[in-house]
């Protein structure tokens, strides 16, 4: 059986996966840092030795996610959003709306029973509409990245952000450490703000059932409760959030070799 | 008689006295830290040695900016907008159009005769204000007063793609990263928040002359990025972060000699000149 790779390069993390028969057969992450060639060489070869496969078991590999063009050794390239719509279609076939939340850009993709999409919004431009506004306040309260989730749970009394940029709010949250307010009434706050912003987002591509979570935003228990209050319904989350768009990337390489084979 | 104008800014506090003939008597400029109060006290100390004045020889006191309710000895507030355009009026009198880009945010005035007629703000996004060269200057552990002259060596500007401040740091740490020369950077740092604040003020319809103000007039990047995102000359006081505590004064002084000219009482306030802390 053939094996097919999809390779994921994002702005924060990279990551790899292959299928086997359009399957999760293992998957790799590593950090993107600054070059992205380097990169997602390691990411292949490690991914390739985790797994005990050679590079000639691999029929097609595509590369997504925005350094896709540095992947020297890829077959083909297909954008993200088609990637993340097509992952979480394989792991959820009812799912109508995907919110994908990224270390640097989110995005909310409709698409319909085959995975195809429908209609997408990004919001890229400001770091107050991803996961990065999480980072930042997560860094003043030095907290750790695993930990912001949960502990912004445990608050009751959710601090308000006054402002929609994520440097402002950095100092908002420095007032609110001096006046004495607890760390996980900040969190909260700041999972609530992104929350808004994010169902603001959903708002433009309108909102169809059943919605799913993916990327990085998906491993945040916080994130996702705030955003099922904001929705008013639950969220479905993929056993690996981080990994649904190279999955999907897999998948297409898969499916576009058998539509080259019968053609 | 004498008159003050105070102005409490997000990043500086600024203050001005000036005698019945419109001369300064005294400025001072301060950090604007934590504890406005104790602040506000305290630079009114400073400004009342300088010009060797009692608080009692104070006619009356003017507070503007953003932390204008926090000065419990001001006899009244007015908004920083009404006291940019008289401060900028009274330096440039054929001003039309005063921008100032502070450390928080950034603003358009058109002014009509010293009078406010129209304004654009911008105080949403860190970029496109004081702040964005701020934080690169320190992620980048550089001083912000040398971004100016640094900026002046560049041959070949580069685009920063990003709008927003946390994404335009991680863009300036990959450029360096490439090898790309700093004045390069740092000049592509200057016109980003230049088009920026031009793209807002042209929704005035520029029109000579045109007045820049605030802490980052004083970047002269900056200024000759706006000139050319304008396409027009634009002043810069000697002191470019007093206009706004200078037309509190001054407004302090007109209120002051209208009412005593219609034989009206001057409307003051409690005038606690006293320290106080926002702790206590």
């Amino acid at each position: 059986m053939p094996y097919f790779m999809g390779i994921d390069i994002g702005s924060g993390s990279s990551k790899a996966v292959i299928t086997d028969d359009g399957k999760l057969f293992d998957y790799h992450l590593l950090p993107s840092g600054v070059n992205y060639r380097t990169v997602s060489q390691k990411l292949r070869d490690e991914l390739l030795d985790k797994a005990g496969l050679s590079p000639g078991d691999i029929s097609c590999i595509v590369a997504t996610g925005q350094g896709s063009a540095n992947v020297p050794f890829s077959d083909r390239q297909i954008t993200d959003i088609r990637c993340c719509a097509r992952g979480i279609n394989s792991i959820f076939p009812s799912v109508r709306t995907v919110i994908d939340v990224q270390g640097q850009s989110s995005q909310v993709i409709r698409l319909n029973d085959k995975g195809q999409v429908v209609n997408f919004v990004i919001s890229e431009k400001c770091a107050a509409g991803s996961g990065r506004f999480i980072d930042v306040i997560a860094n003043v309260l030095q907290v750790e990245l695993e930990d912001i989730g949960s502990l912004s749970l445990k608050s009751d009394n959710p601090v308000v952000f006054t402002t929609a940029c994520a440097v402002f709010g950095e100092s908002e949250a420095v007032s609110r450490v001096s006046e004495g307010i607890a760390k996980e009434d900040i969190l909260a706050g700041v999972h609530k703000a992104l929350a808004e912003k994010l169902a603001s987002l959903v708002d433009r591509v309108g909102l169809e059932e059943q919605c799913a979570i993916s990327g990085g935003g998906g491993l945040n228990v916080g994130l996702i409760k705030r955003l099922e209050e904001k929705l008013g319904m639950e969220l479905l989350v993929p056993p690996h959030p981080q990994f649904v768009t190279a999955l999907g990337a897999a998948i297409l390489a898969a499916e576009s070799t058998r539509v080259e084979e019968i053609s | 008689m004498y008159f003050a104008g105070i102005d409490l800014g997000s990043t500086m506090t600024k203050i001005v006295i000036v005698d019945e003939d419109q001369k300064t008597c005294s400025s001072v400029i301060k950090h604007t830290g934590a504890e406005h109060r104790r602040l506000a006290n305290k630079v009114m100390e400073e400004a009342m040695e300088q010009a060797g004045l009692s608080f009692d020889e104070i006619s009356y006191v003017i507070a503007t900016g953003y932390g204008r309710i926090n000065v419990p000895f001001a006899d009244r507030q007015i908004t920083e907008l009404t006291c940019h355009a008289r401060g900028v009026y009274s330096l440039f009198p054929g001003v039309r159009i005063a921008i100032d880009i502070g450390g928080q945010d950034a603003k358009g005035l058109r002014i009509n005769g010293g009078k406010l007629v129209d304004f654009v703000m911008s105080d949403k996004c860190a970029a496109g204000t004081g702040r964005f060269l701020e934080v690169i200057a320190d992620a980048l552990g550089l001083k912000l007063e040398d971004f100016g002259n640094i900026s002046l060596k560049s041959t070949n500007r580069v685009s920063i793609s990003s709008t927003c401040t946390v994404f335009a740091q991680q863009e300036v740490i990959s450029r360096l990263s490439e090898g790309i020369p700093l004045e390069d950077i740092i000049a592509g740092l200057h016109d980003a928040i230049a088009s920026r604040v031009a793209r807002m003020v042209r929704r005035l319809r520029i029109e000579p002359d045109v007045v820049f103000t605030g802490g980052v007039a004083k970047n002269i990047g900056v200024v000759k990025a706006l000139q050319d995102n304008l396409g027009c000359e634009v002043l810069v006081p000697d002191e470019p972060l007093l206009s706004g505590a200078i037309g509190a004064a001054l407004l302090a002084r007109e209120l002051t000699l209208d009412a005593l000219a219609k034989g009206e009482p001057i409307q003051r306030g409690e005038r606690r000149l006293e320290e106080a802390t926002f702790f206590k």
